[in-house]
């Protein structure tokens, strides 16, 4: 059976300036492949400057690879750096939803844009479809006259999830998104998604420093250092014999 | 001995139009050499108190309390100098928002200099300026930062927010102070870097005999070595006694949530199964409800709810509720 979303062989590096006129690369990340079940969460960890970010921007088209492929559903969404321009089925949600929404748009207006720029819908069905979206997150119809600053921690993080689901999205990136979290919207948000998960089908990849959150809610695991994977495998498997030594590290403390 | 006592603290916020209750009538006892947490969620006025206690609060904010001593010395009577005095020798404190709470003008040599305690070494100048750069040296190297040369030339806008926490605790225990206040020291950190701050925080609690009053959101992180945990929640105290005690047998019904968000302490929980929660939102400080504040979000709340319950005491554990949990959690 085909997977949902393929990553093969991925890399990415920069250029530093290691003098005035020299140039040096450092790689990110190198040689990363894993695949991904319709329905299922993938789990990234690793220490900070391993590439995860980096990693989660790559698969939501907010960077372009060197090299590399990934496929979605059996196509060729990303090739050796030329990126399919539908954004439409991979979407992200960033750690601090405060600053990830315009703080001058009300929450209607943000969906509509989402739906305007990716869709061509008419104007009724937008309406409709930001108002299913947001039921579908826990808010109220009346939320999408409201601005940013007028919601609170949690429902911010419902916003930004209505903002990703709105487009139907196959795969959603979660970047440290729970880890800002109080422990009781935390566990609310994760329940939401869970919810979700079950009645759409929809895969997601969580990054986070938070293991025992990983163990709970992730089928898969990738272990990342300095760019390349040490470890991937079941998450249980994972938790119960890890191999690698930075896998151990990361499980003792 | 008692090393900080606190009676019913009160904190509020006089607007020109209503006075809000953002800590309401806390208390809070700390003994030499232990460690307490003050667990909550954002915005349930845990920085409030730490703030309170360091008096680094604004005009705004009206502080009033029956009693704050300090090793026997009523905190509240004194005049700023003398308060300041005792606060800046013995109290310490790690502030929540490191790469804000820094000088954004100054190296970060020079800021840490500034809190080394004066040294009266006979020696010409040059000798002391040696023996001062040795000592930030040395205590930049306790917290974990590795290449000092870069990280004491650079300025606080330079560096990462781990690092610039990192700086911040090694302000913070320049002086090796009494009692160190430590508002979520590691939400920045990765989870090696924050093991290594917990072991430098014990180790100093060990051998110092220094006591920490840990400010945070993540139980899991303090209950193998915090001696005692105080739950706030909307500014109340709800529950607060020692920790193994309120871990297996918590009474208020918000700490029992609290417990039951972590996936590590509620066994038998499948995989994917969805977390118990309470429902609803933390209300803001405009929209307090009266009485138990919890009350809209109870699943156990009655009638009697309005009112606020007072607080029960047994064994050290105390709690505020009026139907508290019997059963101990399995």
């Amino acid at each position: 059976m085909q997977p949902l979303l393929k990553v093969q062989a991925l890399s990415k590096s920069f250029n530093l300036r290691a003098s005035l006129f020299s140039r040096k690369q450092f790689s990110v990340l190198k040689n990363i492949s894993f695949c991904l079940e319709k329905g299922e969460t993938l789990a990234i960890i690793g220490e900070t400057g391993s590439g995860k970010s980096t990693l989660a921007k790559l698969l939501a088209g907010a960077g372009t690879a060197d090299s590399g492929q990934i496929y979605l559903d059996g196509n060729i969404i990303e090739d050796n750096g030329v990126r399919d321009t539908q954004c439409r089925h991979i979407r992200m949600i960033f750690q601090d939803s405060e600053a990830s929404l315009n703080p001058g748009l009300t929450i209607g207006d943000m969906l509509d844009d989402c739906l305007q720029y990716n869709t061509s819908l008419d104007k009724e069905t937008r309406v409709e479809k930001i108002k299913v979206t947001l039921a579908k997150v826990g808010l109220l119809n009346d939320h999408q006259h409201y601005y940013p600053h007028m919601f609170s921690g949690g429902q911010l993080q419902r916003v930004a999830l209505a903002r990703a689901l709105i487009l139907d999205p196959k795969v959603v990136v979660l970047d440290e998104a729970l880890s800002s979290l109080d422990p009781s919207v935390r566990a609310q948000t994760v329940n939401l998604l869970l919810k979700l998960q079950q009645e759409t089908g929809l895969s997601y990849i969580l990054i986070t420093h938070h293991l025992s959150l990983v163990r709970h809610i992730s089928d898969q695991l990738v272990v990342l250092e300095h760019g390349e994977i040490v470890e991937y495998g079941r998450t249980e498997d994972v938790f119960q014999a890890p191999k690698s030594r930075v896998t151990q590290k990361l499980f003792n403390c | 001995m008692q090393l900080l006592d606190i009676r019913n603290l009160t904190i509020e916020l006089r607007t020109s139009d209503t006075v809000i209750r953002a800590v309401d009538r806390v208390s809070l006892s700390l003994k030499e050499g232990e460690v307490h947490a003050l667990v909550g969620e954002s915005g349930s006025g845990k920085s409030l108190i730490a703030k309170a206690i360091v008096g680094v609060l604004n005009e705004r904010w009206h502080i009033t309390a029956d009693r704050m001593h300090w090793r026997g010395v009523d905190l509240m009577r004194l005049s700023s100098q003398q308060r300041r005095k005792i606060v800046g020798q013995d109290i310490a404190m790690i502030y929540q928002d490191p790469s804000r709470c820094l000088d954004p003008t100054a190296k970060i040599f020079d800021q840490i200099a500034e809190t080394l305690p004066a040294v009266h070494s006979s020696g010409f100048f040059l000798k002391r300026n040696r023996e001062r750069k040795d000592r930030v040296k040395a205590l930049i190297h306790k917290v974990g930062i590795k290449d000092h040369e870069k990280v004491l030339t650079s300025y606080p806008h330079e560096l990462s927010e781990g690092v610039c926490q990192k700086v911040m605790i090694a302000m913070a225990i320049a002086r090796t102070p009494k009692l160190l206040i430590a508002d979520e020291p590691t939400t920045a950190l990765e989870s090696t870097t924050r093991a290594q701050v917990f072991r430098l925080l014990k180790s100093l609690n060990q051998l110092k005999n220094m006591s920490i009053l840990m400010i945070s959101h993540e139980l899991e992180e303090i209950v193998d070595w915090s001696h005692g945990i105080h739950v706030l929640y909307c500014g109340q105290m709800v529950e607060a006694g020692p920790t193994q005690r309120i871990f297996s047998h918590p009474r208020h019904p918000y700490t029992q949530a609290l417990l039951k968000s972590l996936p590590d302490y509620e066994h038998g929980l499948a995989h994917k199964e969805p977390f118990y929660a309470l429902k609803g939102t933390i209300p803001t400080l405009q929209h307090l409800p009266i009485g138990c504040r919890l009350g809209p979000r109870c699943p156990q709340a009655q009638k009697a709810c309005v009112v606020t319950p007072p607080s029960t005491k047994q064994h050290g554990h105390s709690y505020a509720c009026h139907f508290p949990l019997i059963k101990a959690m399995k």
